[in-house]
């Protein structure tokens, strides 16, 4: 495989996270938007390509959402395409983004990623009904819990793994989400809070869940020449992948996520990286539920088989351990804006990495960044590697 | 196998589904003010781009070509003229309307944009392209900050 050319990173751009925002969907596209062109030091007439991600139309309640939001997302006459592969997509972005530019064709893309969830009256649980098969799963009245309950106790029951031990991702996540100026959901939270939360579809109990966010994402890609004219600290891509698992959910190994690792496998052949956990300084793994972080960890190589629960325990994950996860707060601490949640991680990479993650910077001047999202009808892993 | 011949599909093994779900759409930060304008004083307004030099409207909250902020507020004048028109015969669910709809798309003097709305008080065969166009809004106390507080427009005095 040749790379006809690196691609960097030069700018990124977040809206608040929150539910029932004013603003309109393209409204919170622009915001996210213009501060990614802002701290890219560059207008609107210099962006060659745009590329948006969005999740269900569903969601925001617009058939052709990509459509009604491109005025937001910068796209007026300019090649604009939006990509989508569920809660994968938004990582995906920044991927179909880097070929844009990798390929030769642009010099300067936007990457913008939007989703407005709270349209959907009185909860989006209706949305996510219906992505389930028509024949088989809905005549049972099929909630999209059920899968992330099932998977979840698969999981702890084939690695003996304990609630309290999963309630710490949660803990840790909403606790660093304290630090993050868009933050929905910081809050200090001990164990026994999840495990005395509410039970929606067991094991999974409130505090196990991310919530209904509405927000926005955008990053500014750039190829070398053109990176290196607008900044001194630009953040390369340096491996893509992503790969997607059988459609059947019922033909899945539900304990461990093959699909991520053949996702995160492509990206980091791409990337020369050989020994993950060693090489990789900060990871945003996709967080929705606690026990994803864990499942997709593993799904990622960064830890073995059943063993990043142990990890979690040990303080490994934590902003100051060896291999710090969800520093950002995640999905669980920041909020699930679906695509918007998987361009927060990337931004959030690319801040760390730049030493720009303020209060929330990890220690030891990381050098390697993972991001990585997960989702379509639960079988999709979208990974990316970044270097300083 | 095509089962088009079974016209009546209750006949075919099937699973009735439906994928209706209720939204609640906030109209946004432009939108705020713009239908606010409408119902409390009648009055249409645009916004401006001065890097630019275009008024959109109906008014919005930024400028789809350089992507700035615009803060400038301009009242636009409430007549139009017909830009062009067409007549609707059916309604959404294909039953014949009892008397026939004029939708024309209604430009304004200085601005960019328009509206696409309802033409009234005037016969399809008397519309003429170009025809001056005014609004006839619901009585102040019915308004509710909508588009539909747009009754119709009709031909200007």
């Amino acid at each position: 495989m040749i790379i006809k050319r690196k691609v960097a990173v030069v700018g990124a751009g977040l809206t608040l996270f929150r539910r029932r925002m004013q603003e309109t969907s393209r409204e919170l596209a622009w915001e996210a938007t213009k501060m990614a062109l802002e701290t890219a030091g560059i207008e609107l007439k210099d962006v060659e390509c745009v590329v948006m991600g969005s999740a269900p139309d569903a969601f925001d309640g617009i058939h052709m959402k990509g459509e009604n939001l491109a005025d937001g997302c910068g796209g007026w006459r300019k090649p604009y395409t939006r990509v989508f592969v569920g809660g994968g997509t938004g990582v995906f972005v920044p991927i179909a983004a880097w070929w844009h530019v990798a390929s030769g064709h642009f010099d300067i893309c936007l990457a913008v990623a939007e989703e407005k969830m709270s349209p959907c009256h009185p909860h989006p649980q209706w949305a996510f009904h219906t992505i389930f098969d028509p024949i088989l799963s809905r005549p049972l009245g099929v909630n999209l819990i059920w899968i992330f309950a099932l998977e979840m106790h698969r999981y702890m029951y084939k690695y003996g793994i304990k609630k309290e031990d999963i309630a710490l991702v949660s803990v840790k996540n909403k606790a660093n989400a304290l630090d993050h100026p868009c933050a929905q959901l910081a809050a200090k939270i001990t164990v026994e809070d999840v495990l005395n939360s509410e039970v929606l579809v067991w094991p999974v109990q409130r505090l196990d869940i991310s919530p209904i966010t509405d927000g926005a994402a955008a990053i500014v890609l750039a190829s070398e020449d053109v990176a290196k004219k607008l900044t001194d600290s630009p953040v390369w891509i340096e491996g893509v992948g992503w790969c997607l698992d059988s459609r059947y959910w019922t033909n899945r190994d539900l304990a461990y996520p093959k699909y991520v690792e053949y996702a995160a496998r492509m990206a980091y052949k791409m990337a020369g990286i050989h020994n993950p956990p060693k090489e990789i300084d900060v990871a945003e793994v996709y967080d929705p539920f606690d026990y994803k972080e864990l499942h997709h960890m593993e799904g990622l190589l960064l830890a073995r088989k059943g063993e990043a629960p142990k990890l979690t325990k040990e303080g490994v994950t934590q902003r100051d351990g060896d291999l710090p996860i969800n520093p950002s707060g995640g999905l669980l601490g920041v909020g699930n804006p679906i695509a918007a949640a998987g361009l927060m991680k990337v931004c959030e990479i690319f801040w760390q990495l730049r030493g720009e993650a303020g209060k929330r910077q990890v220690p030891g001047d990381p050098r390697t960044g993972l991001a990585q999202a997960w989702g379509d009808l639960m079988q999709i892993g979208t990974v990316i590697v970044m270097r300083a | 196998m095509s089962l088009e011949k079974i016209r009546d599909p209750e006949r075919m093994r099937r699973w009735p589904g439906h994928m209706e779900t209720d939204y609640v759409y906030t109209v946004g930060l432009a939108g705020e003010r713009f239908f606010r304008e409408i119902k409390d004083n009648g009055k249409f307004y645009g916004t401006r781009c001065e890097k630019c030099g275009i008024t959109y409207f109906p008014a919005r909250t930024f400028c789809e070509r350089c992507l700035s902020e615009l803060k400038e507020w301009v009242e636009v004048s409430p007549r139009g003229y017909v830009e062009m028109y067409t007549i609707a015969y059916m309604d959404l669910e294909g039953n014949k309307l009892e008397k026939p709809e004029i939708w024309a798309f209604i430009r304004f003097e200085g601005v960019f944009g328009g509206l696409v709305h309802k033409l009234g008080e005037v016969k399809p065969e008397e519309v003429k392209i170009g025809m001056v166009v005014e609004p006839v809004l619901k009585p102040k106390e019915q308004r509710e900050g909508s588009i539909t507080d747009i009754l119709y427009f009709k031909p200007a005095k």
